[in-house]
């Protein structure tokens, strides 16, 4: 096939939910398309990141660049794009999905729509994307394919009258999914003589190769040893290697108008080549880059600390490792009194956070501590001046702030009709304002604008119980918002914790007070001495729990001439002792610097 | 890197691994004896394990020499004087030397007794645990109230004036008021030692399996506390964590183990810890007592063996010296240790520090709150291990 004929290349992207089987039917795509030979396929070839396999996410947008030979006799190349299945990661969504003309949209054919689906959906409409319908998982006995297609029509409004029926599991309806996209998917019409814009889908290091991109070429062309510029950075460089994924990677001496391929230019540092900038030659550069480039910023961040202090080179190196690897991962070095010398962490949400802390503690083999997360607070000085703050402790004194304005979003949750009174109740617990509420069918669509801080702390947990499992959350930031919020702080036999602080509104802090040093109560244990916690804001103290010495830690016997059973049991209490922070001379598990995010219901 | 100037005193710990039945809280090398014990053919074991260590101690006298178990009460006292006889002819024993025997209530009477004291025997150390007949059958003992009370009679008119009785409190369902009550009974006897153990629950026994109710920790503390009342008003002076007696009635045998003296072990599963000029060695005897009767007197019998690395030693000294109320002479660390004090000067200090550690130009001592933290105070002096290694030793 010549690579220059558009008409038969299709890039298409998958949007599912977790769990409603993306992955499996990727595999058969691949499958069907002979790229892999049998002893090659593993189980979701294109999740290749253990932690992706495990929690069955995607976290990197991949492609790959399949032959098929449709029932029309001619051979299409499929550029099928990956991309990430989690809130957290809805721009590179909308960037993998700029590059296509259509969407497979999978649904499982017994669940029925989720949230998530639907927020990429509405995306994939706005590009204007052709989306083909597909039910998934149509063999399982629970499956209810008329009410799921009336589903797929009140809430993402798009016909699925002729909505493939399918199962990735026995293979039924995996060709006819691949002939309705040669059909409906509209081929691309890039203009291959036109100045080179090439969008940047995503980019990952690799030790040997520097950076590389996954690109779409959406006009003109690129070629072996052409001198390119990343309009955004302005940053310059040859290119050394051009190639396709099929998975495999198979270099090519050029990509032209409407192929996927990627990139490799001796860039060393990945935040040169972003995610959703456009690629344009330096010798030809086009006049206006590829339209939507955001930078991204982290909403959520945290305290890293190593438990054992001496880990803290081997951290900031695992850190930077981590970096070279994922843009949106910020980090700059911080103090705290009680934890010593750390990293705040800036995360773009609850699952990049707990990715990367996993990350760190598997494949770096650090043992750290991670303090409570925490939105961004916007601070109004009396003196007019606006302060970002992302470190609680680090909140100006209350004297010299004029306001504190805190992150909102737009929350989409889609939710089962019987569970709607629930959801409704915890919305408002979150201090939550009602924007929209739509029965379709069996289920409810509720918007409402909710401060983020509250979504961090245990929304979504909170959301699954009430809904048991059913709903689902899909959001958007908004803006920032005044509200009325203070610092509440820990004291620990009365010095003062920094790294429990945490900022709540004003009206909860009695009862988050209370509900911080219980919890705290229940996770310090017993120690040689009476152990105070209190919380105050400011000098006030609003809540105090105290944790009983213990009386006594002697072992009775001895054991004759055996000592070494002796010792395995006080290893047992060191090794126990070192997953522990001493502040003063309190020992606190790590688990406590947690502790505010596990608040009980009101 | 050691330099010892005097050897330590040397002991004898000889092991009987049989029972006439497994208690639920015992987790010590015991087993039980479904048929006839066979007595000769272990004693003649046990002698050619002796024979087989000699060169380790050649020309050291013995001190102290205790039979423990399992149940050496279950052996006759023909068995006992073979035993004893053997051992004096191949190694020095003291004239004075004390030598235990420990003994089951449900197993004895004044003729045994009697045997015993005759083949050697200077010093009995009785398995009381309870005088409650309803906690005597909780902790699967052989014996009553009445047998418990009859052994310690009997002992005494056999002639031994060296007794101690071996008490438990923190049993299952205890009220503080019964804990006393068995102090008070134990203390009417008059033994010379008690050794008054808080009763745990060990990995590896039927109590792990199944775990009692046991009194919660105010209430366990609340008991130790009246019987240590109780026990110094009576003219008992604790001297170790568990160990009281009469002045003059310590245990000289466990009071080596404590000043990280040396011992031979003989018997399956025995430890031994033994100096060198080289420096100090442990090594265990094979476990199950079969295979340690055919094995015995060959390195078959051996269960391992190995040299303690300098902070090994180190730990491990004051891991048994700080289990002495009194605490040790500083001077003993180097004498025993062949290592100067101030290897461990830094974790002394932290010691101090945090009150758990009192020190005098001549003696260490724990202070009160060490005494009962005594595993925070101990946990200080053991080395550094690196994250692999510990890991290592985690999953192995």
């Amino acid at each position: 096939m010549s690579s220059g004929n558009q008409a038969q290349i299709r890039n298409f992207s998958i949007i599912a939910h977790i769990d409603h089987g993306k992955s499996t039917l990727a595999d058969r795509f691949i499958q069907l398309c002979g790229a892999l030979e049998a002893r090659e396929m593993q189980n979701q070839v294109l999740d290749s990141m253990e932690l992706e396999r495990e929690r069955g996410i995607t976290i990197k947008a991949q492609s790959v660049a399949l032959n098929y030979t449709a029932r029309d006799g001619r051979t299409y190349r499929l550029n099928m794009i990956d991309t990430p299945g989690h809130v957290d990661f809805s721009y590179e969504v909308s960037r993998s999905l700029t590059a296509c003309e259509g969407a497979v949209l999978v649904v499982d054919a017994s669940q029925g729509v989720q949230a998530q689906t639907v927020a990429n959906c509405y995306t994939a409409s706005e590009l204007n994307l052709t989306i083909l319908p597909v039910l998934n998982k149509v063999d399982l006995p629970s499956a209810d394919p008329s009410r799921v297609i009336k589903e797929i029509e009140d809430i993402i409004g798009i016909s699925a009258e002729h909505a493939i029926r399918a199962s990735a599991k026995t293979g039924e309806g995996v060709a006819e999914t691949l002939e309705a996209i040669i059909e409906h998917v509209p081929p691309p019409r890039g203009d291959t003589e036109a100045p080179l814009k090439a969008l940047i889908i995503d980019s990952w290091f690799d030790n040997y190769l520097g950076t590389i991109s996954l690109i779409r070429v959406m006009q003109g062309k690129l070629k072996l040893k052409d001198k390119i510029r990343l309009m955004a950075t302005g940053h310059e460089c040859v290119i050394e290697q051009l190639g396709v994924f099929t998975p495999k990677r198979k270099p090519v001496s050029g990509l032209n108008a409407g192929e996927v391929g990627y990139v490799i230019a001796g860039i060393k540092d990945i935040r040169d080549a972003r995610v959703g900038d456009t690629i344009t030659l330096a010798g030809r550069p086009a006049g206006e880059p590829l339209p939507g480039f955001k930078e991204i910023k982290p909403r959520v961040f945290a305290g890293l600390y190593p438990v054992d202090s001496a880990d803290y080179d081997a951290f900031r190196d695992a850190l930077g490792k981590l970096c070279l690897n994922d843009a949106s991962l910020r980090y700059e070095p911080e103090t705290s009194q009680a934890l010593g010398f750390g990293f705040r962490c800036g995360f773009l949400g609850m699952l990049h956070m707990e990715i990367i802390q996993e990350r760190l503690e598997r494949e770096y083999n650090l043992s750290l501590i991670t303090t409570a997360p925490t939105v961004v607070y916007e601070v109004l000085t009396n003196k007019g001046r606006v302060v970002q703050v992302e470190n609680p402790a680090k909140l100006p004194d209350p004297s010299a702030i004029a306001e504190i304005r805190e992150p909102i979003i737009t929350a989409t949750i889609l939710v089962p009709q019987e569970y709607v009174g629930g959801v409704i109740g915890l919305c408002v617990e979150k201090r939550g304002i009602q924007k929209g509420l739509l029965y379709h069918g069996r289920q409810a669509m509720l918007t409402y604008e909710l401060p983020l801080s509250e979504v961090v702390l245990d929304f979504f947990d909170r959301l699954k119980s009430i809904s048991r499992g059913y709903a689902s959350l899909d959001y958007d930031f908004l803006g920032f918002r005044s509200s009325n919020l203070c610092k509440l702080d820990v004291l620990i036999n009365g010095d003062k914790v920094d790294a429990l602080s945490v900022i709540v509104h004003r009206e909860q802090s009695q009862y988050r007070g209370r509900e911080l040093t219980k919890k705290l109560r229940e996770l310090i244990p017993r120690q040689m001495f009476d152990v105070a916690i209190q919380a105050a804001i400011g000098s006030k103290i609003i809540a105090r729990e105290t944790v009983k010495a213990l009386r006594k830690n002697v072992t009775a016997k001895c054991y004759g001439g055996d000592v070494t059973r002796k010792r395995k049991l006080l290893e047992k209490q060191k090794e126990g002792k070192k997953r522990m922070k001493q502040l003063g001379s309190v020992e606190i598990p790590q688990e406590a610097f947690l502790a505010v995010l596990q608040v009980n219901e009101k | 890197m050691f330099n010892f100037a005097v050897l330590p005193p040397l002991s004898l710990y000889i092991h009987v691994p049989w029972c006439v039945r497994k208690c639920p809280y015992c987790d010590f090398n015991s087993h039980e004896a479904r048929a006839a014990i066979p007595e000769r053919a272990y004693i003649d074991a046990l002698l050619r394990d002796l024979e087989r260590e000699l060169p380790r101690v050649w020309g050291r006298t013995v001190h102290t020499v205790f039979l423990g178990g399992g149940t050496p009460s279950l052996f006759s006292p023909e068995a006992v004087d073979r035993l004893l006889a053997g051992v004096r002819v191949r190694v020095p024993l003291a004239p004075d030397a004390e030598v235990t025997l420990e003994a089951n209530p449900g197993t004895v009477d004044i003729e045994r007794f009697q045997g015993f004291r005759d083949a050697g025997v200077n010093r009995l150390s009785i398995g009381i645990q309870s005088f409650d007949p309803e906690k005597l059958q909780t902790l699967g003992r052989i014996h009553g109230r009445a047998e418990a009370l009859q052994a310690a009679e009997a002992a005494r008119v056999a002639g031994f004036e060296n007794i101690n009785l071996d008490l438990m409190y923190g049993l299952p369902r205890q009220t503080v008021e019964q804990a006393l009550a068995d102090v008070q009974t134990a203390v009417a006897i008059q033994p010379a030692h008690l050794s008054v153990y808080q009763l745990t629950i060990e990995p590896n026994t039927l109590f792990h399996a199944k775990p009692p109710v046991l009194p919660d920790d105010d209430t366990s503390w609340e008991m130790q506390n009246q019987i240590q009342d109780l026990l110094a008003e009576q003219g008992y002076k604790q001297y170790e964590v568990s160990a009281y007696a009469k002045p003059g009635y310590e245990c000289r045998h466990n009071l080596n183990y404590w000043r990280f003296g040396d011992y031979l072990g003989i018997g399956a599963g025995a430890h031994g810890k033994i100096t060198g000029t080289q420096g100090i060695t442990r090594l265990w005897k094979t476990k199950h007592p079969g295979n340690y009767m055919e094995k015995a007197g060959t390195s078959a019998a051996l269960g391992g063996i190995h040299n303690l690395a300098p902070q090994d030693a180190a730990a491990e000294f004051l891991l048994n010296a700080l289990r002495l109320t009194q605490g040790f002479a500083s001077s003993l660390f180097q004498e025993r240790t062949g290592l100067a004090l101030s290897i461990v000067e830094e974790s002394l200090r932290l010691a101090e520090t945090k009150g758990l550690l009192n020190r005098d130009h001549a003696t260490i001592r724990p202070t009160e709150l060490g005494r009962r933290f005594l595993n925070d105070l101990q946990v200080l002096f053991l080395p550094e291990t690196s994250r692999h290694q510990t890991r290592f030793v985690a999953h192995g």
